[in-house]
């Protein structure tokens, strides 16, 4: 009963820095995926480009290098790589904490976008660009008016989730103190020294945003699929 | 007769695989021809040579006297007068029976928005598919699919139709109605290339039947002579097998 006592006082007490720091963590997951959105299309883009010099793709090999290497190397040292590197970058200039740990999440997520869009595209049937090249079109207008609007449909639900995953990935933010929920958390326990019951109240609210995002996604995979 | 299509020493290998071994042949103005054959004998491979959806490794495509094979060349405007029908349709779905057809045209710069929408009318009227002509393919049929396929390459105006395997995937019951089309523009004297597996059609429409094994064209006649007195013993056993 303990608990349930402290975890009400919690929220009674708290219940502002707990909203400031929900209010946070969907302000910096929207930046995440936006700007996400921009790297992952000029990615995307790369990949997709015929230019090449002899048989090397220069611009493929960079968009797939940086795919690569940000998938497969934890988010949290990135955080940590970008914390280090850009007060490096720019000396003298103090560009904030908040930017470093925005820059990190935005390339990171870039990276998985990029995918999302590279696997949207490959998964329209490779008979429509054979349909579209057969009557006379060109690779470029194949890709704007037969592809890309096909793939839409595959991407728009994919970049959802990668939304509901980024809200909760945002949490190693905290590390640096940010100001997102798991900081608040952070916060909390520090000033009252209760562990579990802010945990409690913080796993609650990443849970109801969790849930409701991914139901909202899988009411837009429904309708996506029957507006065939 | 001129030749509209000139096949030069045509090879093609998938990696190790080759599937076509030296093809050569011409199709003339007017002319209708069927590739008939076992699976895995090049057929569809020698059809999507002609306009190019697979790259030659060797040989020469000759297109309207123009080598479509040569470096530099701009394959897409010579795509726009070979018109081309897939065995799985390919109708595009996020268009309308409509746009389906206007597209291309439109966006090529070969007609006007509303003299292509007059087209797709007379089109869609004439494959009795006028109705649906707002309506998203997702809501026809296999071989109501086919026939709008059929008269999204014709709105093009192609000098020839290339037809792979038009009839393959489609339910028995639907088979005739997509035939019935091919014939009718057979009769108005488009120049055809069909691979098929309808022999009786074959034998029906066709000036010229190929018979192709083993990656070169193993026997070529009239339907008569091939049908009726094949002298290749691989188009006898074929024919054999499939004609009881």
């Amino acid at each position: 009963m303990d608990i349930l006592m402290n975890i009400v006082k919690v929220v009674t007490r708290y219940w502002n820095l707990l909203l400031q720091g929900t209010a946070n963590t969907l302000l910096l997951s929207a930046i995440t995926v936006l700007v996400g959105i921009v790297i992952g299309s000029l990615l995307a883009l790369m990949r997709l480009s015929n230019f090449h010099i002899g048989h090397f793709r220069p611009l493929n090999a960079i968009a797939t290098i940086y795919t690569e290497v940000i998938r497969d190397t934890p988010l949290l040292l990135q955080l940590y790589f970008f914390y280090f590197l850009v007060p490096m970058m720019f000396p003298g200039i103090d560009m904030g904490k908040t930017f470093s740990v925005v820059l990190a999440l935005c390339l990171n997520s870039g990276a998985y976008v990029a995918e999302i869009i590279r696997a949207g595209i490959s998964a329209v049937d490779k008979g429509q660009t054979e349909a579209a090249r057969s009557l006379g079109l060109n690779y470029r207008q194949t890709l704007t008016k037969v592809i890309f609007p096909q793939a839409v449909k595959n991407i728009l639900p994919a970049l959802c989730n990668e939304f509901v995953s980024v809200v909760k990935e945002s949490s190693l933010a905290s590390t640096f103190f940010v100001g997102e929920l798991m900081t608040q958390y952070k916060t909390i326990n520090g000033v009252i020294y209760l562990a579990i019951e802010p945990l409690i109240i913080v796993g609650i609210i990443y849970f109801i945003l969790g849930f409701s995002l991914s139901k909202c996604v899988a009411a837009l995979e429904r309708r996506m699929s029957t507006s065939d | 007769m001129t030749n509209l299509i000139e096949v030069k020493d045509l090879h093609k290998s998938f990696g190790e695989l080759q599937v076509l071994k030296g093809v050569s042949e011409h199709i003339s103005k007017g002319e209708v021809v069927s590739i008939i054959g076992p699976s895995g004998g090049g057929k569809s491979t020698l059809l999507r040579c002609l306009n190019l959806l697979e790259v030659p490794t060797s040989g020469q495509i000759i297109f309207e006297g123009v080598d479509i094979t040569a470096k530099g060349v701009n394959v897409d405007k010579h795509r726009q007068k070979m018109g081309m029908v897939f065995q799985h349709f390919n109708v595009f779905p996020h268009m309308t029976v409509g746009e389906n057809i206007t597209m291309a045209p439109t966006l090529l710069g070969k007609k006007s928005k509303a003299e292509a929408e007059d087209m797709a009318k007379e089109l869609l009227n004439t494959v009795g598919l006028y109705e649906k002509i707002n309506e998203y393919p997702g809501r026809l049929s296999g071989g109501q699919k086919q026939r709008l396929a059929i008269v999204r390459a014709l709105a093009m105006e192609p000098d020839v139709m290339l037809f792979d395997e038009p009839t393959s995937a489609l339910d028995p019951e639907m088979v005739g109605e997509v035939l019935a089309v091919i014939k009718n523009l057979v009769k108005g004297g488009m120049t055809t290339v069909i691979v098929t597996h309808e022999m009786g059609f074959a034998r029906e429409v066709s000036d010229r039947v190929f018979f192709m094994d083993g990656g070169v064209l193993a026997e070529k006649g009239s339907p008569e002579e091939l049908f009726g007195n094949p002298q290749n013993p691989r188009t006898k056993e074929f024919l054999g097998k499939v004609l009881y």
